[in-house]
């Protein structure tokens, strides 16, 4: 395993393979199939101020390599999140990542000053969820908007890094890096879903009640590797890859346009042990290849 | 888990059912669990993508085997029609929460369409030691299958169809409603499309007859973490709904906790 440790904002990772935000619950629905303790990290399903129910159903659709979401964010809230998930969460040996949100400014950096407080690893502030009327993605798609929140989260927090989560559905995406950058993000986590929308031509009706919703899966991989490649080449702090990471050859790819670490995230559904065999293959890749440390990988793209 | 495939038959044009091996399956199965499979032997081909939410038809213990019960409706359940015998398939050990089973009762077993599917190994279980009536509705002829399981586990069949091709002709719930007049039920099972479950909730006395209902949702994980399948139920708190998951919570509900207006509506 020593060719697959990486630090990140100074936080070590025993690997660099992080379940993804709204893909792996709390982590704790996966204990019983899963030594979750061999992950780099787990990226908690996003926290709100308060419990949030999400959007009505039908909330999931599958579509070619893919599939739409709009859960809408659903969640406990922060307080049951630190009382009842993180203290069973902590039990384990892997970095803790909360991911969270707000509809405004202010509850952005209400949850960010709490969860700075706690006894997670690192916060990942989501500014991209397509799928709520009231912030995500309204943040993530208008760089004015985009420092504004980043800036007075970052100003609220003192203890841990703070990884900005970064919306595909942007013309420019290497704009929305360099702000995040500039209003002080730590690092920068790529991509969310792509806004999508798939139509049932019996009923004329949508298939999901949001009408669109976010897609994810393969289909989205080469879209996220040059996102990834692009804000490389435009930001000087760590990118976390995500998007479509089905195996270890995903993961290498994400390396190669230059990601520190990634997220697996969609693959969790399809497979609840994958993100163990992707990390078992990495090892077997890294001595197969004589790699002595798999982040040598990192930006190494040949153009 | 892998299992090997012994038989894969094409009962008609609309429905399969396929029977794999699996010994550690076959031993922890419970009557209206569900697994999710993939539905073609290729881990390294991602369309379609998501494993397929299957209702566990039959179980035989002393083989080690399993059946499902399949709709061919997508392009998954066509993959999975046309798997061949001796085909290694993957899945996920049994689901979700089953039925609570009862002794010494009489019971009702109500399945519509493809919600037969978990009935069959519900009905051989609870036949060993209840009264057990099925009932059992379809659009048509071909939605009736595995009558030879129920025959024989059952103490009396009725079927009904909403084209008489078979049976009685019109809604299930209505020669089940008409039953009533003479059967005194402990308990009510039921699976199939939600809104013969919403009309045999309100034909039913909810206060005096156990009613237990199997739902279906679309789900990506199976396992509780995509919050894609979500039941609205009656919570501890009068003012808001509660938020169950179909996977973990269910797929068998006490039907008298349902919303069954926003579930039938969604």
């Amino acid at each position: 395993m020593e060719n697959l440790k990486t630090e990140i904002c100074g936080i070590k990772f025993k690997n660099p393979v992080i379940a993804a935000s709204g893909t792996f619950g709390y982590g704790l629905e996966f204990t019983n199939r899963i030594d979750i303790s061999m992950l780099g990290g787990i990226s908690v399903k996003g926290i709100s101020l308060n419990e949030e129910k999400g959007n009505p159903m039908p909330r999931i659709m599958e579509t070619h390599a893919g599939m739409l979401n709009a859960i809408g964010l659903q969640n406990i809230g922060v307080n049951k999140f630190l009382d009842e998930k993180l203290p069973e969460l902590k039990k384990y040996d892997t970095n803790i990542i909360a991911n969270f949100w707000g509809k405004t400014v202010e509850e952005y950096t209400e949850v960010a000053k709490i969860l700075d407080c706690s006894d997670v690893d690192m916060l990942e502030m989501n500014i991209s969820c397509p799928n709520i009327k009231e912030g995500g993605i309204a943040f993530g798609t208008n760089p004015e908007m985009t420092f504004e929140v980043v800036n007075k989260v970052k100003k609220s927090i003192s203890n841990k890094p703070l990884i900005v989560k970064l919306s595909p559905n942007v013309s420019n995406i290497k704009i929305f890096g360099k702000t995040a950058e500039s209003a002080g993000a730590d690092a920068i986590s790529a991509i969310n879903t792509l806004l999508g929308m798939s139509i049932n031509i019996n009923t004329r009706r949508p298939h999901l009640s949001n009408v669109t919703g976010g897609l994810s899966g393969p289909a989205i991989k080469p879209v996220a590797v040059r996102m990834v490649y692009e804000l490389y080449q435009a930001v000087d702090i760590p990118i976390i890859g995500i998007g479509g990471i089905m195996n270890y050859k995903d993961v290498a790819e994400f390396f190669i346009a230059g990601a520190s670490a990634v997220q697996v995230g969609t693959a969790n559904f399809v497979n609840p042990e994958i993100i163990s065999t992707i990390i078992d293959d990495l090892t077997t890749y890294c001595k197969a290849n004589e790699i002595g440390n798999f982040t040598e990988l990192k930006g190494t793209l040949r153009t | 888990m892998k299992g090997i495939v012994l038989e894969n038959k094409i009962l008609n044009d609309k429905y399969g059912i396929i029977c794999i091996k699996s010994d550690e399956f076959a031993q922890n199965a419970a009557p209206g669990q569900f697994l999710m499979i993939r539905p073609q032997p290729y881990d390294y081909i991602y369309d379609p993508l998501l494993r397929r939410p299957l209702g566990i038809c039959d179980i035989n213990e002393k083989k080690g085997t399993f059946s499902l019960l399949y709709m061919i409706v997508g392009k998954g359940t066509k993959l999975l029609s046309k798997i061949k015998k001796k085909t290694e398939l993957s899945f996920s050990e049994p689901l979700g929460t089953g039925f609570n089973l009862t002794t010494d009762k009489k019971v009702a077993i109500i399945g519509g369409g493809v919600g037969i599917a978990p009935m069959t190994f519900l009905s051989k279980i609870l036949h060993e030691n209840n009264e057990v009536d099925v009932f059992y509705g379809g659009a048509e002829e071909k939605d009736i299958l595995l009558t030879h399981i129920f025959e024989e586990y059952s103490n009396n069949l009725i079927i009904a169809t909403e084209d008489g091709s078979i049976g009685h002709k019109g809604f299930i719930t209505e020669v089940f409603e008409n039953s009533l007049k003479f059967n005194n039920y402990d308990k009510i099972f039921a699976c199939g499309p939600k809104p013969m479950l919403k009309a045999v909730y309100d034909i039913i006395d909810i206060e005096k007859i156990e009613f237990e209902v199997s739902l279906e949702e679309r789900m990506a994980c199976g396992i509780g973490a995509c919050l894609g399948c979500i039941i609205s139920t009656i919570g501890t708190d009068p003012n808001s709904n509660s938020q169950k998951r179909c996977c973990v919570e269910g797929p068998v509900f006490n039907g008298k906790e349902i919303i069954w207006e926003t579930v039938c509506k969604e």
